[in-house]
């Protein structure tokens, strides 16, 4: 099964950001959408999570599917504790004891043990963004979306980040759409990358990793292959 | 930062002998009870207010008013700041209301309800009218200044609205509403003081205050106003006190 958009449009007053746009994602993947700032990634990420309207188009296989989100800037509550920030996107329908122990086990997976009674000003850059992935895996999605979460962080921090990631979406595998213009960050955490054009956006390649997340070697020829190809459809404008 | 404190708490300190020798000063100048009492005779006049069998419910009528206004201002400006805070349409509504009851002088509410009330309620009514603009303009500017990012967030992951208004909303308001309460609780004591002199209920600061005057009593004029000083002082300190345990709760030690 996948999802799938079709003849998607959206326009900012005179910019026309994307026209008659179609991509498809397939389920239980990681697809990257790739490309420069401005392109239209963010836009495209808000219309599918429905943060904002599109001009017209269809969406289909998104109807009564649930979504998480981890955002560029983490958002959490600063009067919560890391605990209190997961525990937050949960529903009250959810016994509270059941609440306790899925919130508990998800800091464990993000190794933040320690930190669970801490408050956000209390943590680090990436502690931060470790609390908003394990929010969104708190949640019981089926679509996780991401938007440029490794932003701004460091090159080690962002090779832990993607292996916290990946080590929960191994557990509890869900669709992720994760956009970015890195594309270090695009090879090391997806199953299948999309290049995108300058707007009005379009698909210049895409290309799937075999090698599964996680076990990638940076280094090896076949990523560098893969890195040159892609670094060469992305400065194509 | 402890010297520092030492030096500021030095600087009070020299502010309210510099107050008290301006005083003692004009006192000896005028040299006339009926004018400028000494300081250490209106000192000597609040310890005998205290003593006086009367004082407490004096005192107390007072506080009660004050406390009777504030609590429905509370409320009344929790509430309508919220809404006018997340419907702009309600804002545009209420604001012009808002701005007259602020304009309104003091007085003239004060004159008319008068007429309304009886002189128990008057200062109730004034606090009332006095303290609920600066509570809901204050809650309606929190909720405009709380981060839409956070409040996207928590629609996105389909939090519920009340949850909403007590996880995100409220917490990010508190500032606003403690500075609120202060300007408010500031501003109310000296209106119902006001509305008890002009209103005359049996009990309370400004009825002795007009008695006081009447009788030419400047020691026991500015005697009361001490204790409303006292009572307005230890009001902001509850509020302080209550401000450092809701930030504490709220964005931990």
């Amino acid at each position: 099964m996948s999802l799938l958009i079709r003849n998607l449009n959206k326009s900012f007053k005179d910019v026309v950001v994307l026209q008659d746009f179609e991509v498809t994602f397939p389920e239980d993947t990681i697809t990257c959408m790739l490309g420069p700032s401005g392109c239209g990634k963010t836009t495209l990420l808000n219309i599918i999570g429905n943060l904002i309207p599109p001009d017209s188009g269809e969406l289909i296989g998104f109807e009564n599917k649930m979504l998480s989100y981890v955002f560029q800037d983490p958002r959490l509550l600063p009067w919560k504790t890391v605990r209190g920030n997961i525990e937050f996107v949960l529903s009250r329908e959810m016994p509270s004891d059941e609440r306790e122990k899925h919130t508990e086990q998800l800091i464990k997976q993000v190794e933040l043990d320690g930190f669970a009674g801490f408050y956000p000003s209390q943590l680090s850059g990436g502690m931060r963004q470790r609390v908003s992935i394990a929010r969104a895996f708190a949640c019981p999605s089926d679509i996780i979306l991401m938007d440029e979460p490794l932003k701004g962080l460091d090159a080690g921090l962002k090779k832990n980040l993607i292996n916290w990631f990946l080590k929960l979406w191994k557990t509890d595998r869900r669709t992720v759409i994760f956009v970015t213009h890195d594309v270090d960050e695009a090879l090391l955490l997806s199953d299948r990358v999309i290049v995108l054009s300058q707007p009005p956006t379009r698909i210049l390649t895409h290309m799937n990793i075999d090698q599964p997340a996680g076990e990638r070697d940076p280094g090896s020829g076949h990523l560098l292959k893969i890195k040159q190809e892609l670094l060469n459809a992305v400065t194509i404008r | 930062m402890k010297r520092f404190i030492t030096k500021k708490r030095l600087l009070n300190i020299a502010s309210v002998f510099f107050l008290l020798a301006l005083w003692k000063i004009l006192a000896l100048y005028f040299h006339s009870a009926f004018i400028i009492p000494q300081p250490e005779d209106t000192f000597l006049t609040v310890l005998q207010l205290f003593t006086d069998k009367d004082f407490l419910v004096v005192a107390g009528s007072t506080v009660l008013r004050g406390l009777v206004g504030f609590i429905i201002s509370f409320f009344l400006g929790l509430v309508t700041g919220i809404i006018a805070g997340i419907s702009p349409g309600f804002n545009a509504f209420i604001t012009p209301l808002l701005v007259t009851v602020r304009s309104v002088p003091v007085i003239s509410l004060i004159l008319l309800a008068l007429i309304w009330f009886d002189p128990g309620t008057v200062p109730v009514f004034i606090a009332l009218l006095t303290m609920f603009p600066f509570i809901c303009t204050n809650v309606s500017d929190g909720i405009r200044s709380v981060d839409p990012g956070l409040v996207e967030m928590a629609v996105f992951y389909k939090v519920n609205k009340r949850r909403i208004i007590t996880g995100v909303y409220l917490p990010a308001i508190v500032p606003f509403i403690i500075s609120g309460a202060s300007s408010a609780m500031g501003i109310g004591w000296r209106a119902i003081i006001i509305g008890e002199v002009l209103s005359q209920p049996v009990y309370g600061i400004g009825t002795r205050m007009q008695v006081a005057q009447t009788f030419l009593n400047v020691d026991a004029v500015i005697a009361w106003t001490l204790i409303a000083i006292l009572i307005s002082f230890v009001f902001e300190k509850m509020i302080r006190w209550g401000e450092r345990k809701i930030e504490k709760w709220r964005v931990g030690s």
